[in-house]
């Protein structure tokens, strides 16, 4: 394809260097990406050719657009974007393509939505846990594109106050302040492997047991979130306030614990290295409430500056785990070391699954350790590509669509189809969020408009921030003469609004910019998006009240016979019944009318974009 | 792939044949049909309500007034019920170990601690998938209620409850859209299928067909002949009679409706009873919701002749305190309150378990959340030791290790 040596110097840089060098110049770049594209097309080459597969076919144009923008900025292309595209007389196109993509609103808007479920984004009113900060936390991840072990190692290294601009990465610890849950939790969601079962007993069928599970926690132990104010701060400051508020008022008194709380909420602690085995351990080779030096379930153990041996330790009364040694952030260096495999290979694993379809390895948070796949040398490859990007994710993701892999013909996995490869992507249905977001590329022409591109304020950043000034007389002040009870949080929510300034219209909002306060998106909720309640909680099934919602809902209302919805506009160009059938085809279903569809121009114009509106085709992607 | 909320699904189209239980308890008390639960969420003032048998100083400002059973007494918040306190029994002797209202609801309604791990099935998916034959033309596990719907944790989405949020307004989206006619919507269908069969040809696979099956099975519940159970127009006027208009009644009415047509499980939410401060000024209006609309609830089931084999709950996700704190509330108590059950030959016009006299703790009979909802789930006929596997293969029970308390049924 090209020059020969040039791609051979790149690969020998990236791979001397075992983390990258990348180029920054455009086209070095642009090699280096169509150079490791290349090699996962020739690892699956040969895998096809190995049992006597032909190759999938490749896409139209058409076909990659509507499939580009779906995957990488998560919505369907209007008919401009579709149109500007297939004019393009450029044979770099589709390459051009992805970088714009990639590079555009739609990036962070569609990525969030995935890790938000993932990282499990949500308020917990009785926790005090508001997620706001920790969402624009990884919204600016995403629009930095900050390294994925970057992001993982500070989320799961985090402390300090909740609602402090900038630190929200505490919120993944606040999310599940349980420290032996939030240890299962950061392990299925950073190295895909299930090791919750052995907190309370040896694990059935893995190898992990229960006290492989302890020693592990102790690298986090006496990690814990505090929302009221440490108790020298209590003592000192604010207790005698709070208790003349209790006995006088209970809605000045809430009103003190809250805004004191939304000031002081943070995480404490960096972990003793020690952890205690529980009460009722029931194995031969402990005691309940042994000490367990910290350790790590494979590979290499961190050096821990330990003050204590285990045997002091043990001296030590049973609530007593140690001094803080910041072992905690040895555990985060081991989770997202290039020397793990399982963090990479778990990355490798969900990103494969996003854009493919398919696990590449195995299950999402049930991988096992030596697991490779049905392409060994494919996860190899991958894996090997991710650490040379140093974690890029745009720059893997770009990568991964620049394949003739990806822009194959998808294949639907049924009884009849030939054995699956790993050879492109499946046909599948599209998230609750990019079917959502894809009307709304039928309601504007610019569907990305309103995405944020800076930290946005919510009512506890807000008043954090304020609140840093205040000093224990202002607390009083403020819940005696404040907004009272209902009105504190919806008060700061007014002031957070104003310095957002212009948001833009909520109709036109994609998904991704619901926050908190609005509650969760209900036609979202409806099509199966995640609550957030569990890692992976996504759903894509059909149900009744979903399918009732489609064919008798608001769209009818919103598109269908919609005078000021952009598709109607757009259609308002034509009188030929033919040239606005092509428009309702390629704004819906991104693609021309078949010969065999073309009789169907004599229907009604809203019965045609309800049927296209209510079809398969249009809520999969192919 | 895991939790599945506000989901109702194929279960009408017969794709997924549910199976029948078989394996219930034999030479039982006779099954009931099914329950109704009225859920209270926010936590019921036990001893503002239905638990007098307490010192007078723990229910406080309440006045305590006779009922129509001799040795049962209630809280004069409760003139109505008091009349029919003959059809329920008050078990005083209740226990959660949750005392936050999400936890708590979340063991009420599943019998399980919560857990980030995992989401475990609501009693009425358990209920549902169960208990589900092809016949059926409603789904089994209906909530009524603005609160959270029945989710159906680990099971599939098809086992989820079917939210009715507003009795006015119905099931969302049920009848066809007012700008459509009849005949465009034919259209409509017509244009789809032949999209959908075009697809197919290429494209198909299990869930493009899942897809066209809840298509089919959502235009055979628009059409069901059943529907209009929903429509509480529809209702004999001496029963809409029986019922004020306020939304929790006519609440009530729907669910009585909805047995009468066979379904196994409705529960109904009337939340607000989170009252930290000034209890009696706010429990009043709330306290007045429940006594009309249970009391005409019960009528309603009597007069159908359906309380037999209707399975009548009222339930909450703790107490409150017996001690009533500086701001005139009543705090969160989880060990020791009280719920009603009614029909399906509980032994009505008596009271079951008891707490200390001072109100801290159940004392006699103690009836723990696993062994109430056992209690539930075995009067249906279903068998308690049958296990289901999450998605991660791991075995759950209905009510975990709840034991049925057959002594509660005549």
């Amino acid at each position: 394809m090209s020059d020969g040596k040039r791609i051979n110097l790149s690969v020998l840089l990236v791979t001397i260097a075992g983390n990258a060098i990348w180029a920054t110049a455009g086209f070095a770049q642009s090699s280096a990406i169509s150079e490791h594209a290349q090699q996962i097309d020739q690892l699956v080459a040969e895998q096809l050719q190995q049992v006597g597969q032909d190759p999938r076919p490749g896409i139209d144009d058409y076909t990659f657009c509507r499939r580009i923008y779906l995957d990488a900025v998560g919505r369907i292309p209007t008919v401009d974007e579709l149109n500007s595209f297939v004019a393009d007389p450029q044979s770099d196109k589709r390459f051009r393509l992805v970088n714009k993509l990639l590079d555009s609103n739609g990036y962070q808007s569609h990525w969030y939505n995935y890790w938000a479920d993932l990282l499990r984004v949500k308020y917990v009113g009785d926790k005090l846990h508001h997620p706001g900060n920790y969402s624009e936390w990884i919204k600016d991840a995403l629009r930095s594109n900050k390294p994925y072990d970057q992001m993982a190692h500070e989320l799961i290294n985090a402390s300090g106050p909740l609602y402090k601009p900038g630190n929200g990465a505490t919120g993944f610890y606040a999310r599940e302040p349980m420290p032996l849950d939030h240890l299962a939790n950061s392990v299925k969601t950073f190295l895909g492997l299930s090791i919750e079962c052995a907190q309370c007993h040896d694990h059935p069928f893995d190898d992990w047991t229960q006290k492989d599970f302890y020693k592990l926690a102790a690298f986090s132990s006496k990690t814990h979130l505090r929302v009221d104010p440490t108790p020298d701060l209590e003592k000192k400051k604010y207790a005698r306030d709070r208790k003349t508020l209790k006995n006088k008022s209970f809605d000045e008194w809430i009103v003190y614990r809250e805004s004191l709380r939304v000031k002081h909420a943070a995480i404490y602690g960096n972990g003793t290295g020690f952890m205690r085995l529980p009460h009722d351990y029931q194995y031969d080779d402990g005691q309940p409430f042994e000490a367990m030096e910290a350790n790590v379930l494979f590979g290499k153990m961190p050096e821990l500056a330990h003050k204590l041996t285990k045997a002091k330790v043990d001296d030590l009364a049973k609530n007593n785990f140690g001094p803080q040694i910041n072992s905690r952030e040895s555990l985060a260096d081991w989770m997202v070391s290039p020397e793990n495999l399982m963090f990479t290979k778990s990355v490798v694993n969900r990103l494969w699954h996003q854009v493919m379809g398919t696990e590449l390895v195995g299950p999402l948070g049930g991988l096992s350790q030596d697991e490779m796949g049905t392409h060994p040398e494919l996860t190899q490859e991958l894996i090997a590509i991710m650490k040379a990007t140093n974690y890029d994710l745009k720059k893997f993701l770009g990568i991964l669509f620049n394949s003739k892999t990806y822009q194959s013909r998808s294949l639907a996995l049924s009884a009849d189809a030939p054995d699956y490869l790993l050879d492109g992507p499946i046909v599948r249905r599209l998230s609750a969020e990019v079917i959502v977001d894809s009307f709304l590329s039928l309601k504007t022409a610019t569907p990305d408009e309103y995405v944020a591109t800076k930290f946005r304020w919510d009512g506890f950043t807000n008043f954090y921030e304020t609140s840093q000034e205040m000093g224990v007389e202002d607390f009083v002040n403020y819940s005696i003469k404040g907004p009272g009870r209902g009105a504190f949080q919806r008060r700061e929510e007014v002031a957070a609004r104003k310095r957002n300034g212009d948001i833009g219209p909520k109709h036109l909002w994609r998904v991704s910019c619901y926050g908190h306060v609005d509650g969760a998106h209900h036609v979202a909720m409806l099509l199966g998006k995640s609550d957030r309640d569990l890692i992976d909680g996504a759903n894509r099934e059909p149900n009744i009240p979903q399918i009732l919602y489609l064919m008798n809902g608001h769209l009818e209302k919103e598109i269908t016979k919609q005078p000021q919805a952009y598709l109607h506009r757009k259609l308002d160009e034509f009188v030929n019944p033919e040239d606005r059938m092509e428009i309702i085809w390629k704004a819906i279903l991104g693609r021309l009318p078949k010969e065999s569809e073309k009789p169907m121009v004599s229907h009604d114009q809203s019965d045609l974009i309800w049927a296209l509106l209510n079809s398969n085709e249009f809520r999969f992607v192919r | 792939m895991n939790r599945r909320k506000f989901i109702y699904s194929v279960g009408m189209t017969g794709m997924s044949l549910p199976f029948l239980d078989a394996a219930s308890a034999a030479g039982q008390a006779p099954k009931a049909k099914s329950v109704i639960n009225i859920f209270l969420s926010g936590g019921l003032s036990q001893y503002d309500s239905f638990n007098m048998e307490v010192d007078r100083a723990v229910v406080a400002n309440s006045k305590i007034i006779s009922s129509n059973v001799d040795g049962v007494r209630v809280s004069h918040y409760f003139p109505t019920l008091a009349t029919q306190m003959d059809k329920l029994l008050v078990i005083n002797s209740m226990k959660s170990n949750q005392g936050a209202h999400p936890a708590g609801i979340y063991k009420m309604m599943t019998s399980y601690d919560p857990r980030s791990s995992i989401t475990h099935p609501q009693l009425g998916a358990w209920v549902s998938k169960r208990l589900t034959t092809p016949q059926d033309s409603l789904p089994n596990f209906v909530s009524i209620g603005k609160g959270s719907a029945g989710t159906a944790g680990f099971f599939p989405g098809q086992w989820a409850a079917l939210p009715v949020k507003n009795t006015r307004t119905g099931i969302d989206f049920v009848s066809r859209n007012a700008a459509v006619t009849e005949s465009s919507f034919k259209t409509r269908l017509g244009i789809l299928e032949s999209l959908n069969g075009d697809f197919d040809q290429e494209y198909g696979t299990k869930d493009t067909r899942a897809y066209a099956n809840t298509y089919k099975g959502s235009l055979k519940f628009m059409n069901s002949k059943d529907i209009d159970a929903f429509d509480l127009k529809n209702e004999n006027k001496h029963i809409i009679d029986l019922y004020d208009k306020q939304e929790f009644s006519r609440s009530c009415m729907l669910a009585g409706r909805l047995v009468e047509r066979g379904v196994r499980y409705v529960k109904v939410e009337l939340g607000g009873w989170d009252y930290h401060d000034n209890i009696y000024g706010n429990m009043p209006a709330n306290a007045g919701k429940l006594d009309k609309g249970l009391s005409s609830l019960l009528t309603h089931l009597t007069e159908k002749g359906l309380l037999d084999s209707t399975l009548l709950v009222v339930s909450t996700e703790f107490g409150r305190k017996p001690g009533v704190n500086p701001n005139k509330g009543r705090d969160h108590h989880p060990d020791g309150f009280t719920c009603l059950m009614a029909g399906a030959g509980v032994k009505a016009g008596q009271i079951y378990g008891t707490t200390t006299k001072d109100g801290q703790s159940a004392a006699e009979d103690v009836l723990e959340v696993t062994d109430f909802n056992a209690t539930i789930a075995w009067k249906l006929g279903i068998d308690l030791e049958a296990e289901e596997m999450s998605p991660s293969g791991r075995p759950f029970k209905l009510a975990d290790q709840g034991v049925a308390r057959k002594e509660l049924f005549v």
